[in-house]
């Protein structure tokens, strides 16, 4: 018995470290750990031109200190809001197609065998090939405007929405729809009943993943084909040299990206609390 | 992002033996559809009279792709690209993975390493193209290191968590039974760890092509993605048709080869 409880208490601190007292201590100092790392990487790349002399490459080298300040100036100046607009934009319109199209026909393909078996090869191909490949031909296509990043990051947001919402689907306790089917349910109730509120934490995840993908499309079709964004601001700064810029922007996205994948990332956990098995999918 | 979330995978069919049939019938059922899609696509052009600067079929990309293995073209676009590809991907297994076993193995390392890999991971390293190309030139070096900077984070995080799984019991039983530290390290770490590296590679396999075509959309004069965008520019619609269906069937080639490895060297994995 003790022998038992020692293992339960090393592994649960191991894993998660949500309670008791050596727990939290854990927890602790693993961020204190963590923030240290960070800092200390910073100051060493601060320091970097002190120590090292550099004769040439002081164009294409910055620092922590500069990176901030662009950044500080673009914010204050406002000198970042009207291509991040432009860039949110196509985010926004992309992702939000990719939820439309994407959960309906998660489901739809949950629910039947046989249009599963039909889209299984299309998606396949899809989900395994970068989609970038794709840039080019949607530029022809749809233009350097706002739609053919919308289109990149509609294909790139909408495979893992609708892998995660299949998997979440076909995942549903068959005895419970077959409960609600002798209770003479049809289809959608089956769907609104037992279906769907199973596959909400799968379609979290999905979501999760979408977001990242889609600020991925965002930032690589603004480099190739835009004339506005931020990533164009990016491209643009790098060419002239001023790497500060091109660092301050990726700092926009990172950041932007973790607080988006943080949020969902909350509801995840508030969702899947009584679940023993998450779905994932990259 | 923790690094679990890279690992787990949709399960597969759970039933071998009864679902043979059932198997057959999906590959019957998804073969009709692609079959179906292409003739589609054929017979579109009888109805609607589309341009065809900008629309192709089926039967001109069939004969811009044997007019570019023809030429040999298209095999010497592909060995151009493969080099930085393979490369990229070989140094990101071999950096990355003893790096994610180190994370996982000293908890304090973890500890200290997880929050600066969580900040990369999550930043679009692709937007660091530009630069890595005035650093590092638009030839084999840097498109190596954009493919570096890719496919490293899915053979950390894996590794890492492929440490962290490892059943502390398993080990115990081992030291238990008079087994050494090289006991350890043979029968409980590597087969544990093996199936998420294995999984990592797949995902890495995914950003290296992504790191390749970034890079040669980017800056190139040759190499696969070169030739994708410049058969765009002059509006080469059937044959830059073909070379992205190579793209694709690469890329599907790729991960199915993994799953398949994974599915025969770790059934214990694949069960759940």
């Amino acid at each position: 018995m003790a022998g038992t409880e020692a293992l339960d208490l090393d592994s649960s601190t191991i894993t998660t470290g949500r309670f008791g007292t050596s727990a939290l201590r854990q927890r602790i100092e693993s961020i204190a750990i963590g923030t240290t790392a960070i800092v200390l990487l910073l100051v060493v790349w601060e320091l970097v031109p002190h120590v090292l002399p550099m004769k040439s490459g002081t164009r294409l080298f910055t620092v922590p200190s500069r990176i901030f300040d662009t950044l500080w100036e673009m914010l204050a100046t406002g000198s970042i809001w009207s291509p991040l607009g432009v860039s949110a934009a196509a985010f926004a319109v992309g992702l939000a197609l990719a939820i439309v199209v994407g959960l309906p026909l998660g489901i739809l393909l949950g629910r039947s065998a046989t249009l599963n078996a039909m889209f299984d090869p299309f998606i396949t191909a899809f989900n395994a090939t970068p989609r970038l490949v794709f840039l080019p031909l949607l530029m022809l296509w749809l233009g350097i405007g706002l739609w053919s990043k919308v289109a990149i990051v509609f294909l790139g947001a909408l495979f893992p929405l609708l892998i995660n919402t299949h998997e979440g689907v076909r995942n549903a306790d068959k005895r419970l729809i077959n409960v609600v089917r002798s209770f003479g349910a049809r289809e959608w109730d089956v769907a609104r009943l037992v279906v769907i509120p199973n596959a909400l934490p799968f379609i979290v995840v999905g979501l999760r993943l979408a977001i990242g993908r889609a600020i991925l499309g965002v930032v690589v079709a603004e480099f190739f084909g835009a004339q506005n964004g931020l990533g164009v601001v990016m491209v643009r700064a790098a060419s002239s040299f001023q790497v500060d810029v091109v660092f301050a922007g990726l700092i926009v996205f990172a950041v932007l990206s973790l607080i988006m994948t943080g949020l969902v990332q909350l509801l995840e956990e508030r969702m899947s609390r009584w679940r023993p098995q998450r779905a994932e999918n990259e | 992002m923790t690094a679990a979330q890279l690992t787990a995978e949709p399960v597969g069919e759970p039933l071998p033996r009864a679902s043979f049939t059932a198997r057959h019938r999906n590959a019957l059922l998804g073969g009709l559809a692609v079959a179906l899609f292409f003739a589609a696509w054929q017979a579109i052009f009888l109805i609607l009279p589309l341009n065809p600067l900008f629309f192709t079929t089926p039967t001109q990309i069939a004969a811009g792709f044997v007019d570019l293995v023809e030429s040999g073209d298209l095999l010497h676009d592909l060995a151009v690209s493969a080099v930085p590809f393979c490369l990229g991907l070989l140094a990101a297994a071999v950096i990355g993975v003893p790096l994610g076993v180190v994370m996982g193995w000293r908890v304090r390392i973890g500890y200290a390493l997880d929050p600066v890999m969580t900040v990369f991971y999550a930043s679009p390293l692709v937007a660091l193209t530009p630069l890595l190309v005035i650093f590092f030139g638009v030839g084999l070096s840097g498109k190596a290191i954009i493919v570096f900077s890719l496919a490293v984070f899915p053979f950390i995080f894996n590794a890492c968590a492929g440490v962290r799984a490892v059943d502390r019991l398993l080990i115990n039983v081992v030291r238990s039974l008079g087994g050494r530290e090289r006991d350890i390290y043979l029968k409980i770490l590597v087969p544990s760890v093996l199936p998420y590296i294995v999984a990592g590679s797949r995902i890495a396999i995914g950003r290296a092509l992504i790191g390749v075509l970034v890079g040669e959309f980017f800056a190139a004069s040759e190499g696969i993605g070169y030739a994708i965008s410049r058969f765009a520019d002059i509006f080469a619609i059937d044959r830059m048709f073909a070379c992205i269906l190579t793209v694709m069937v690469i890329a599907v080639v790729l991960t199915e080869a993994i799953r398949w490895a994974e599915r025969t060297a770790f059934p214990w994995r694949a069960a759940h």
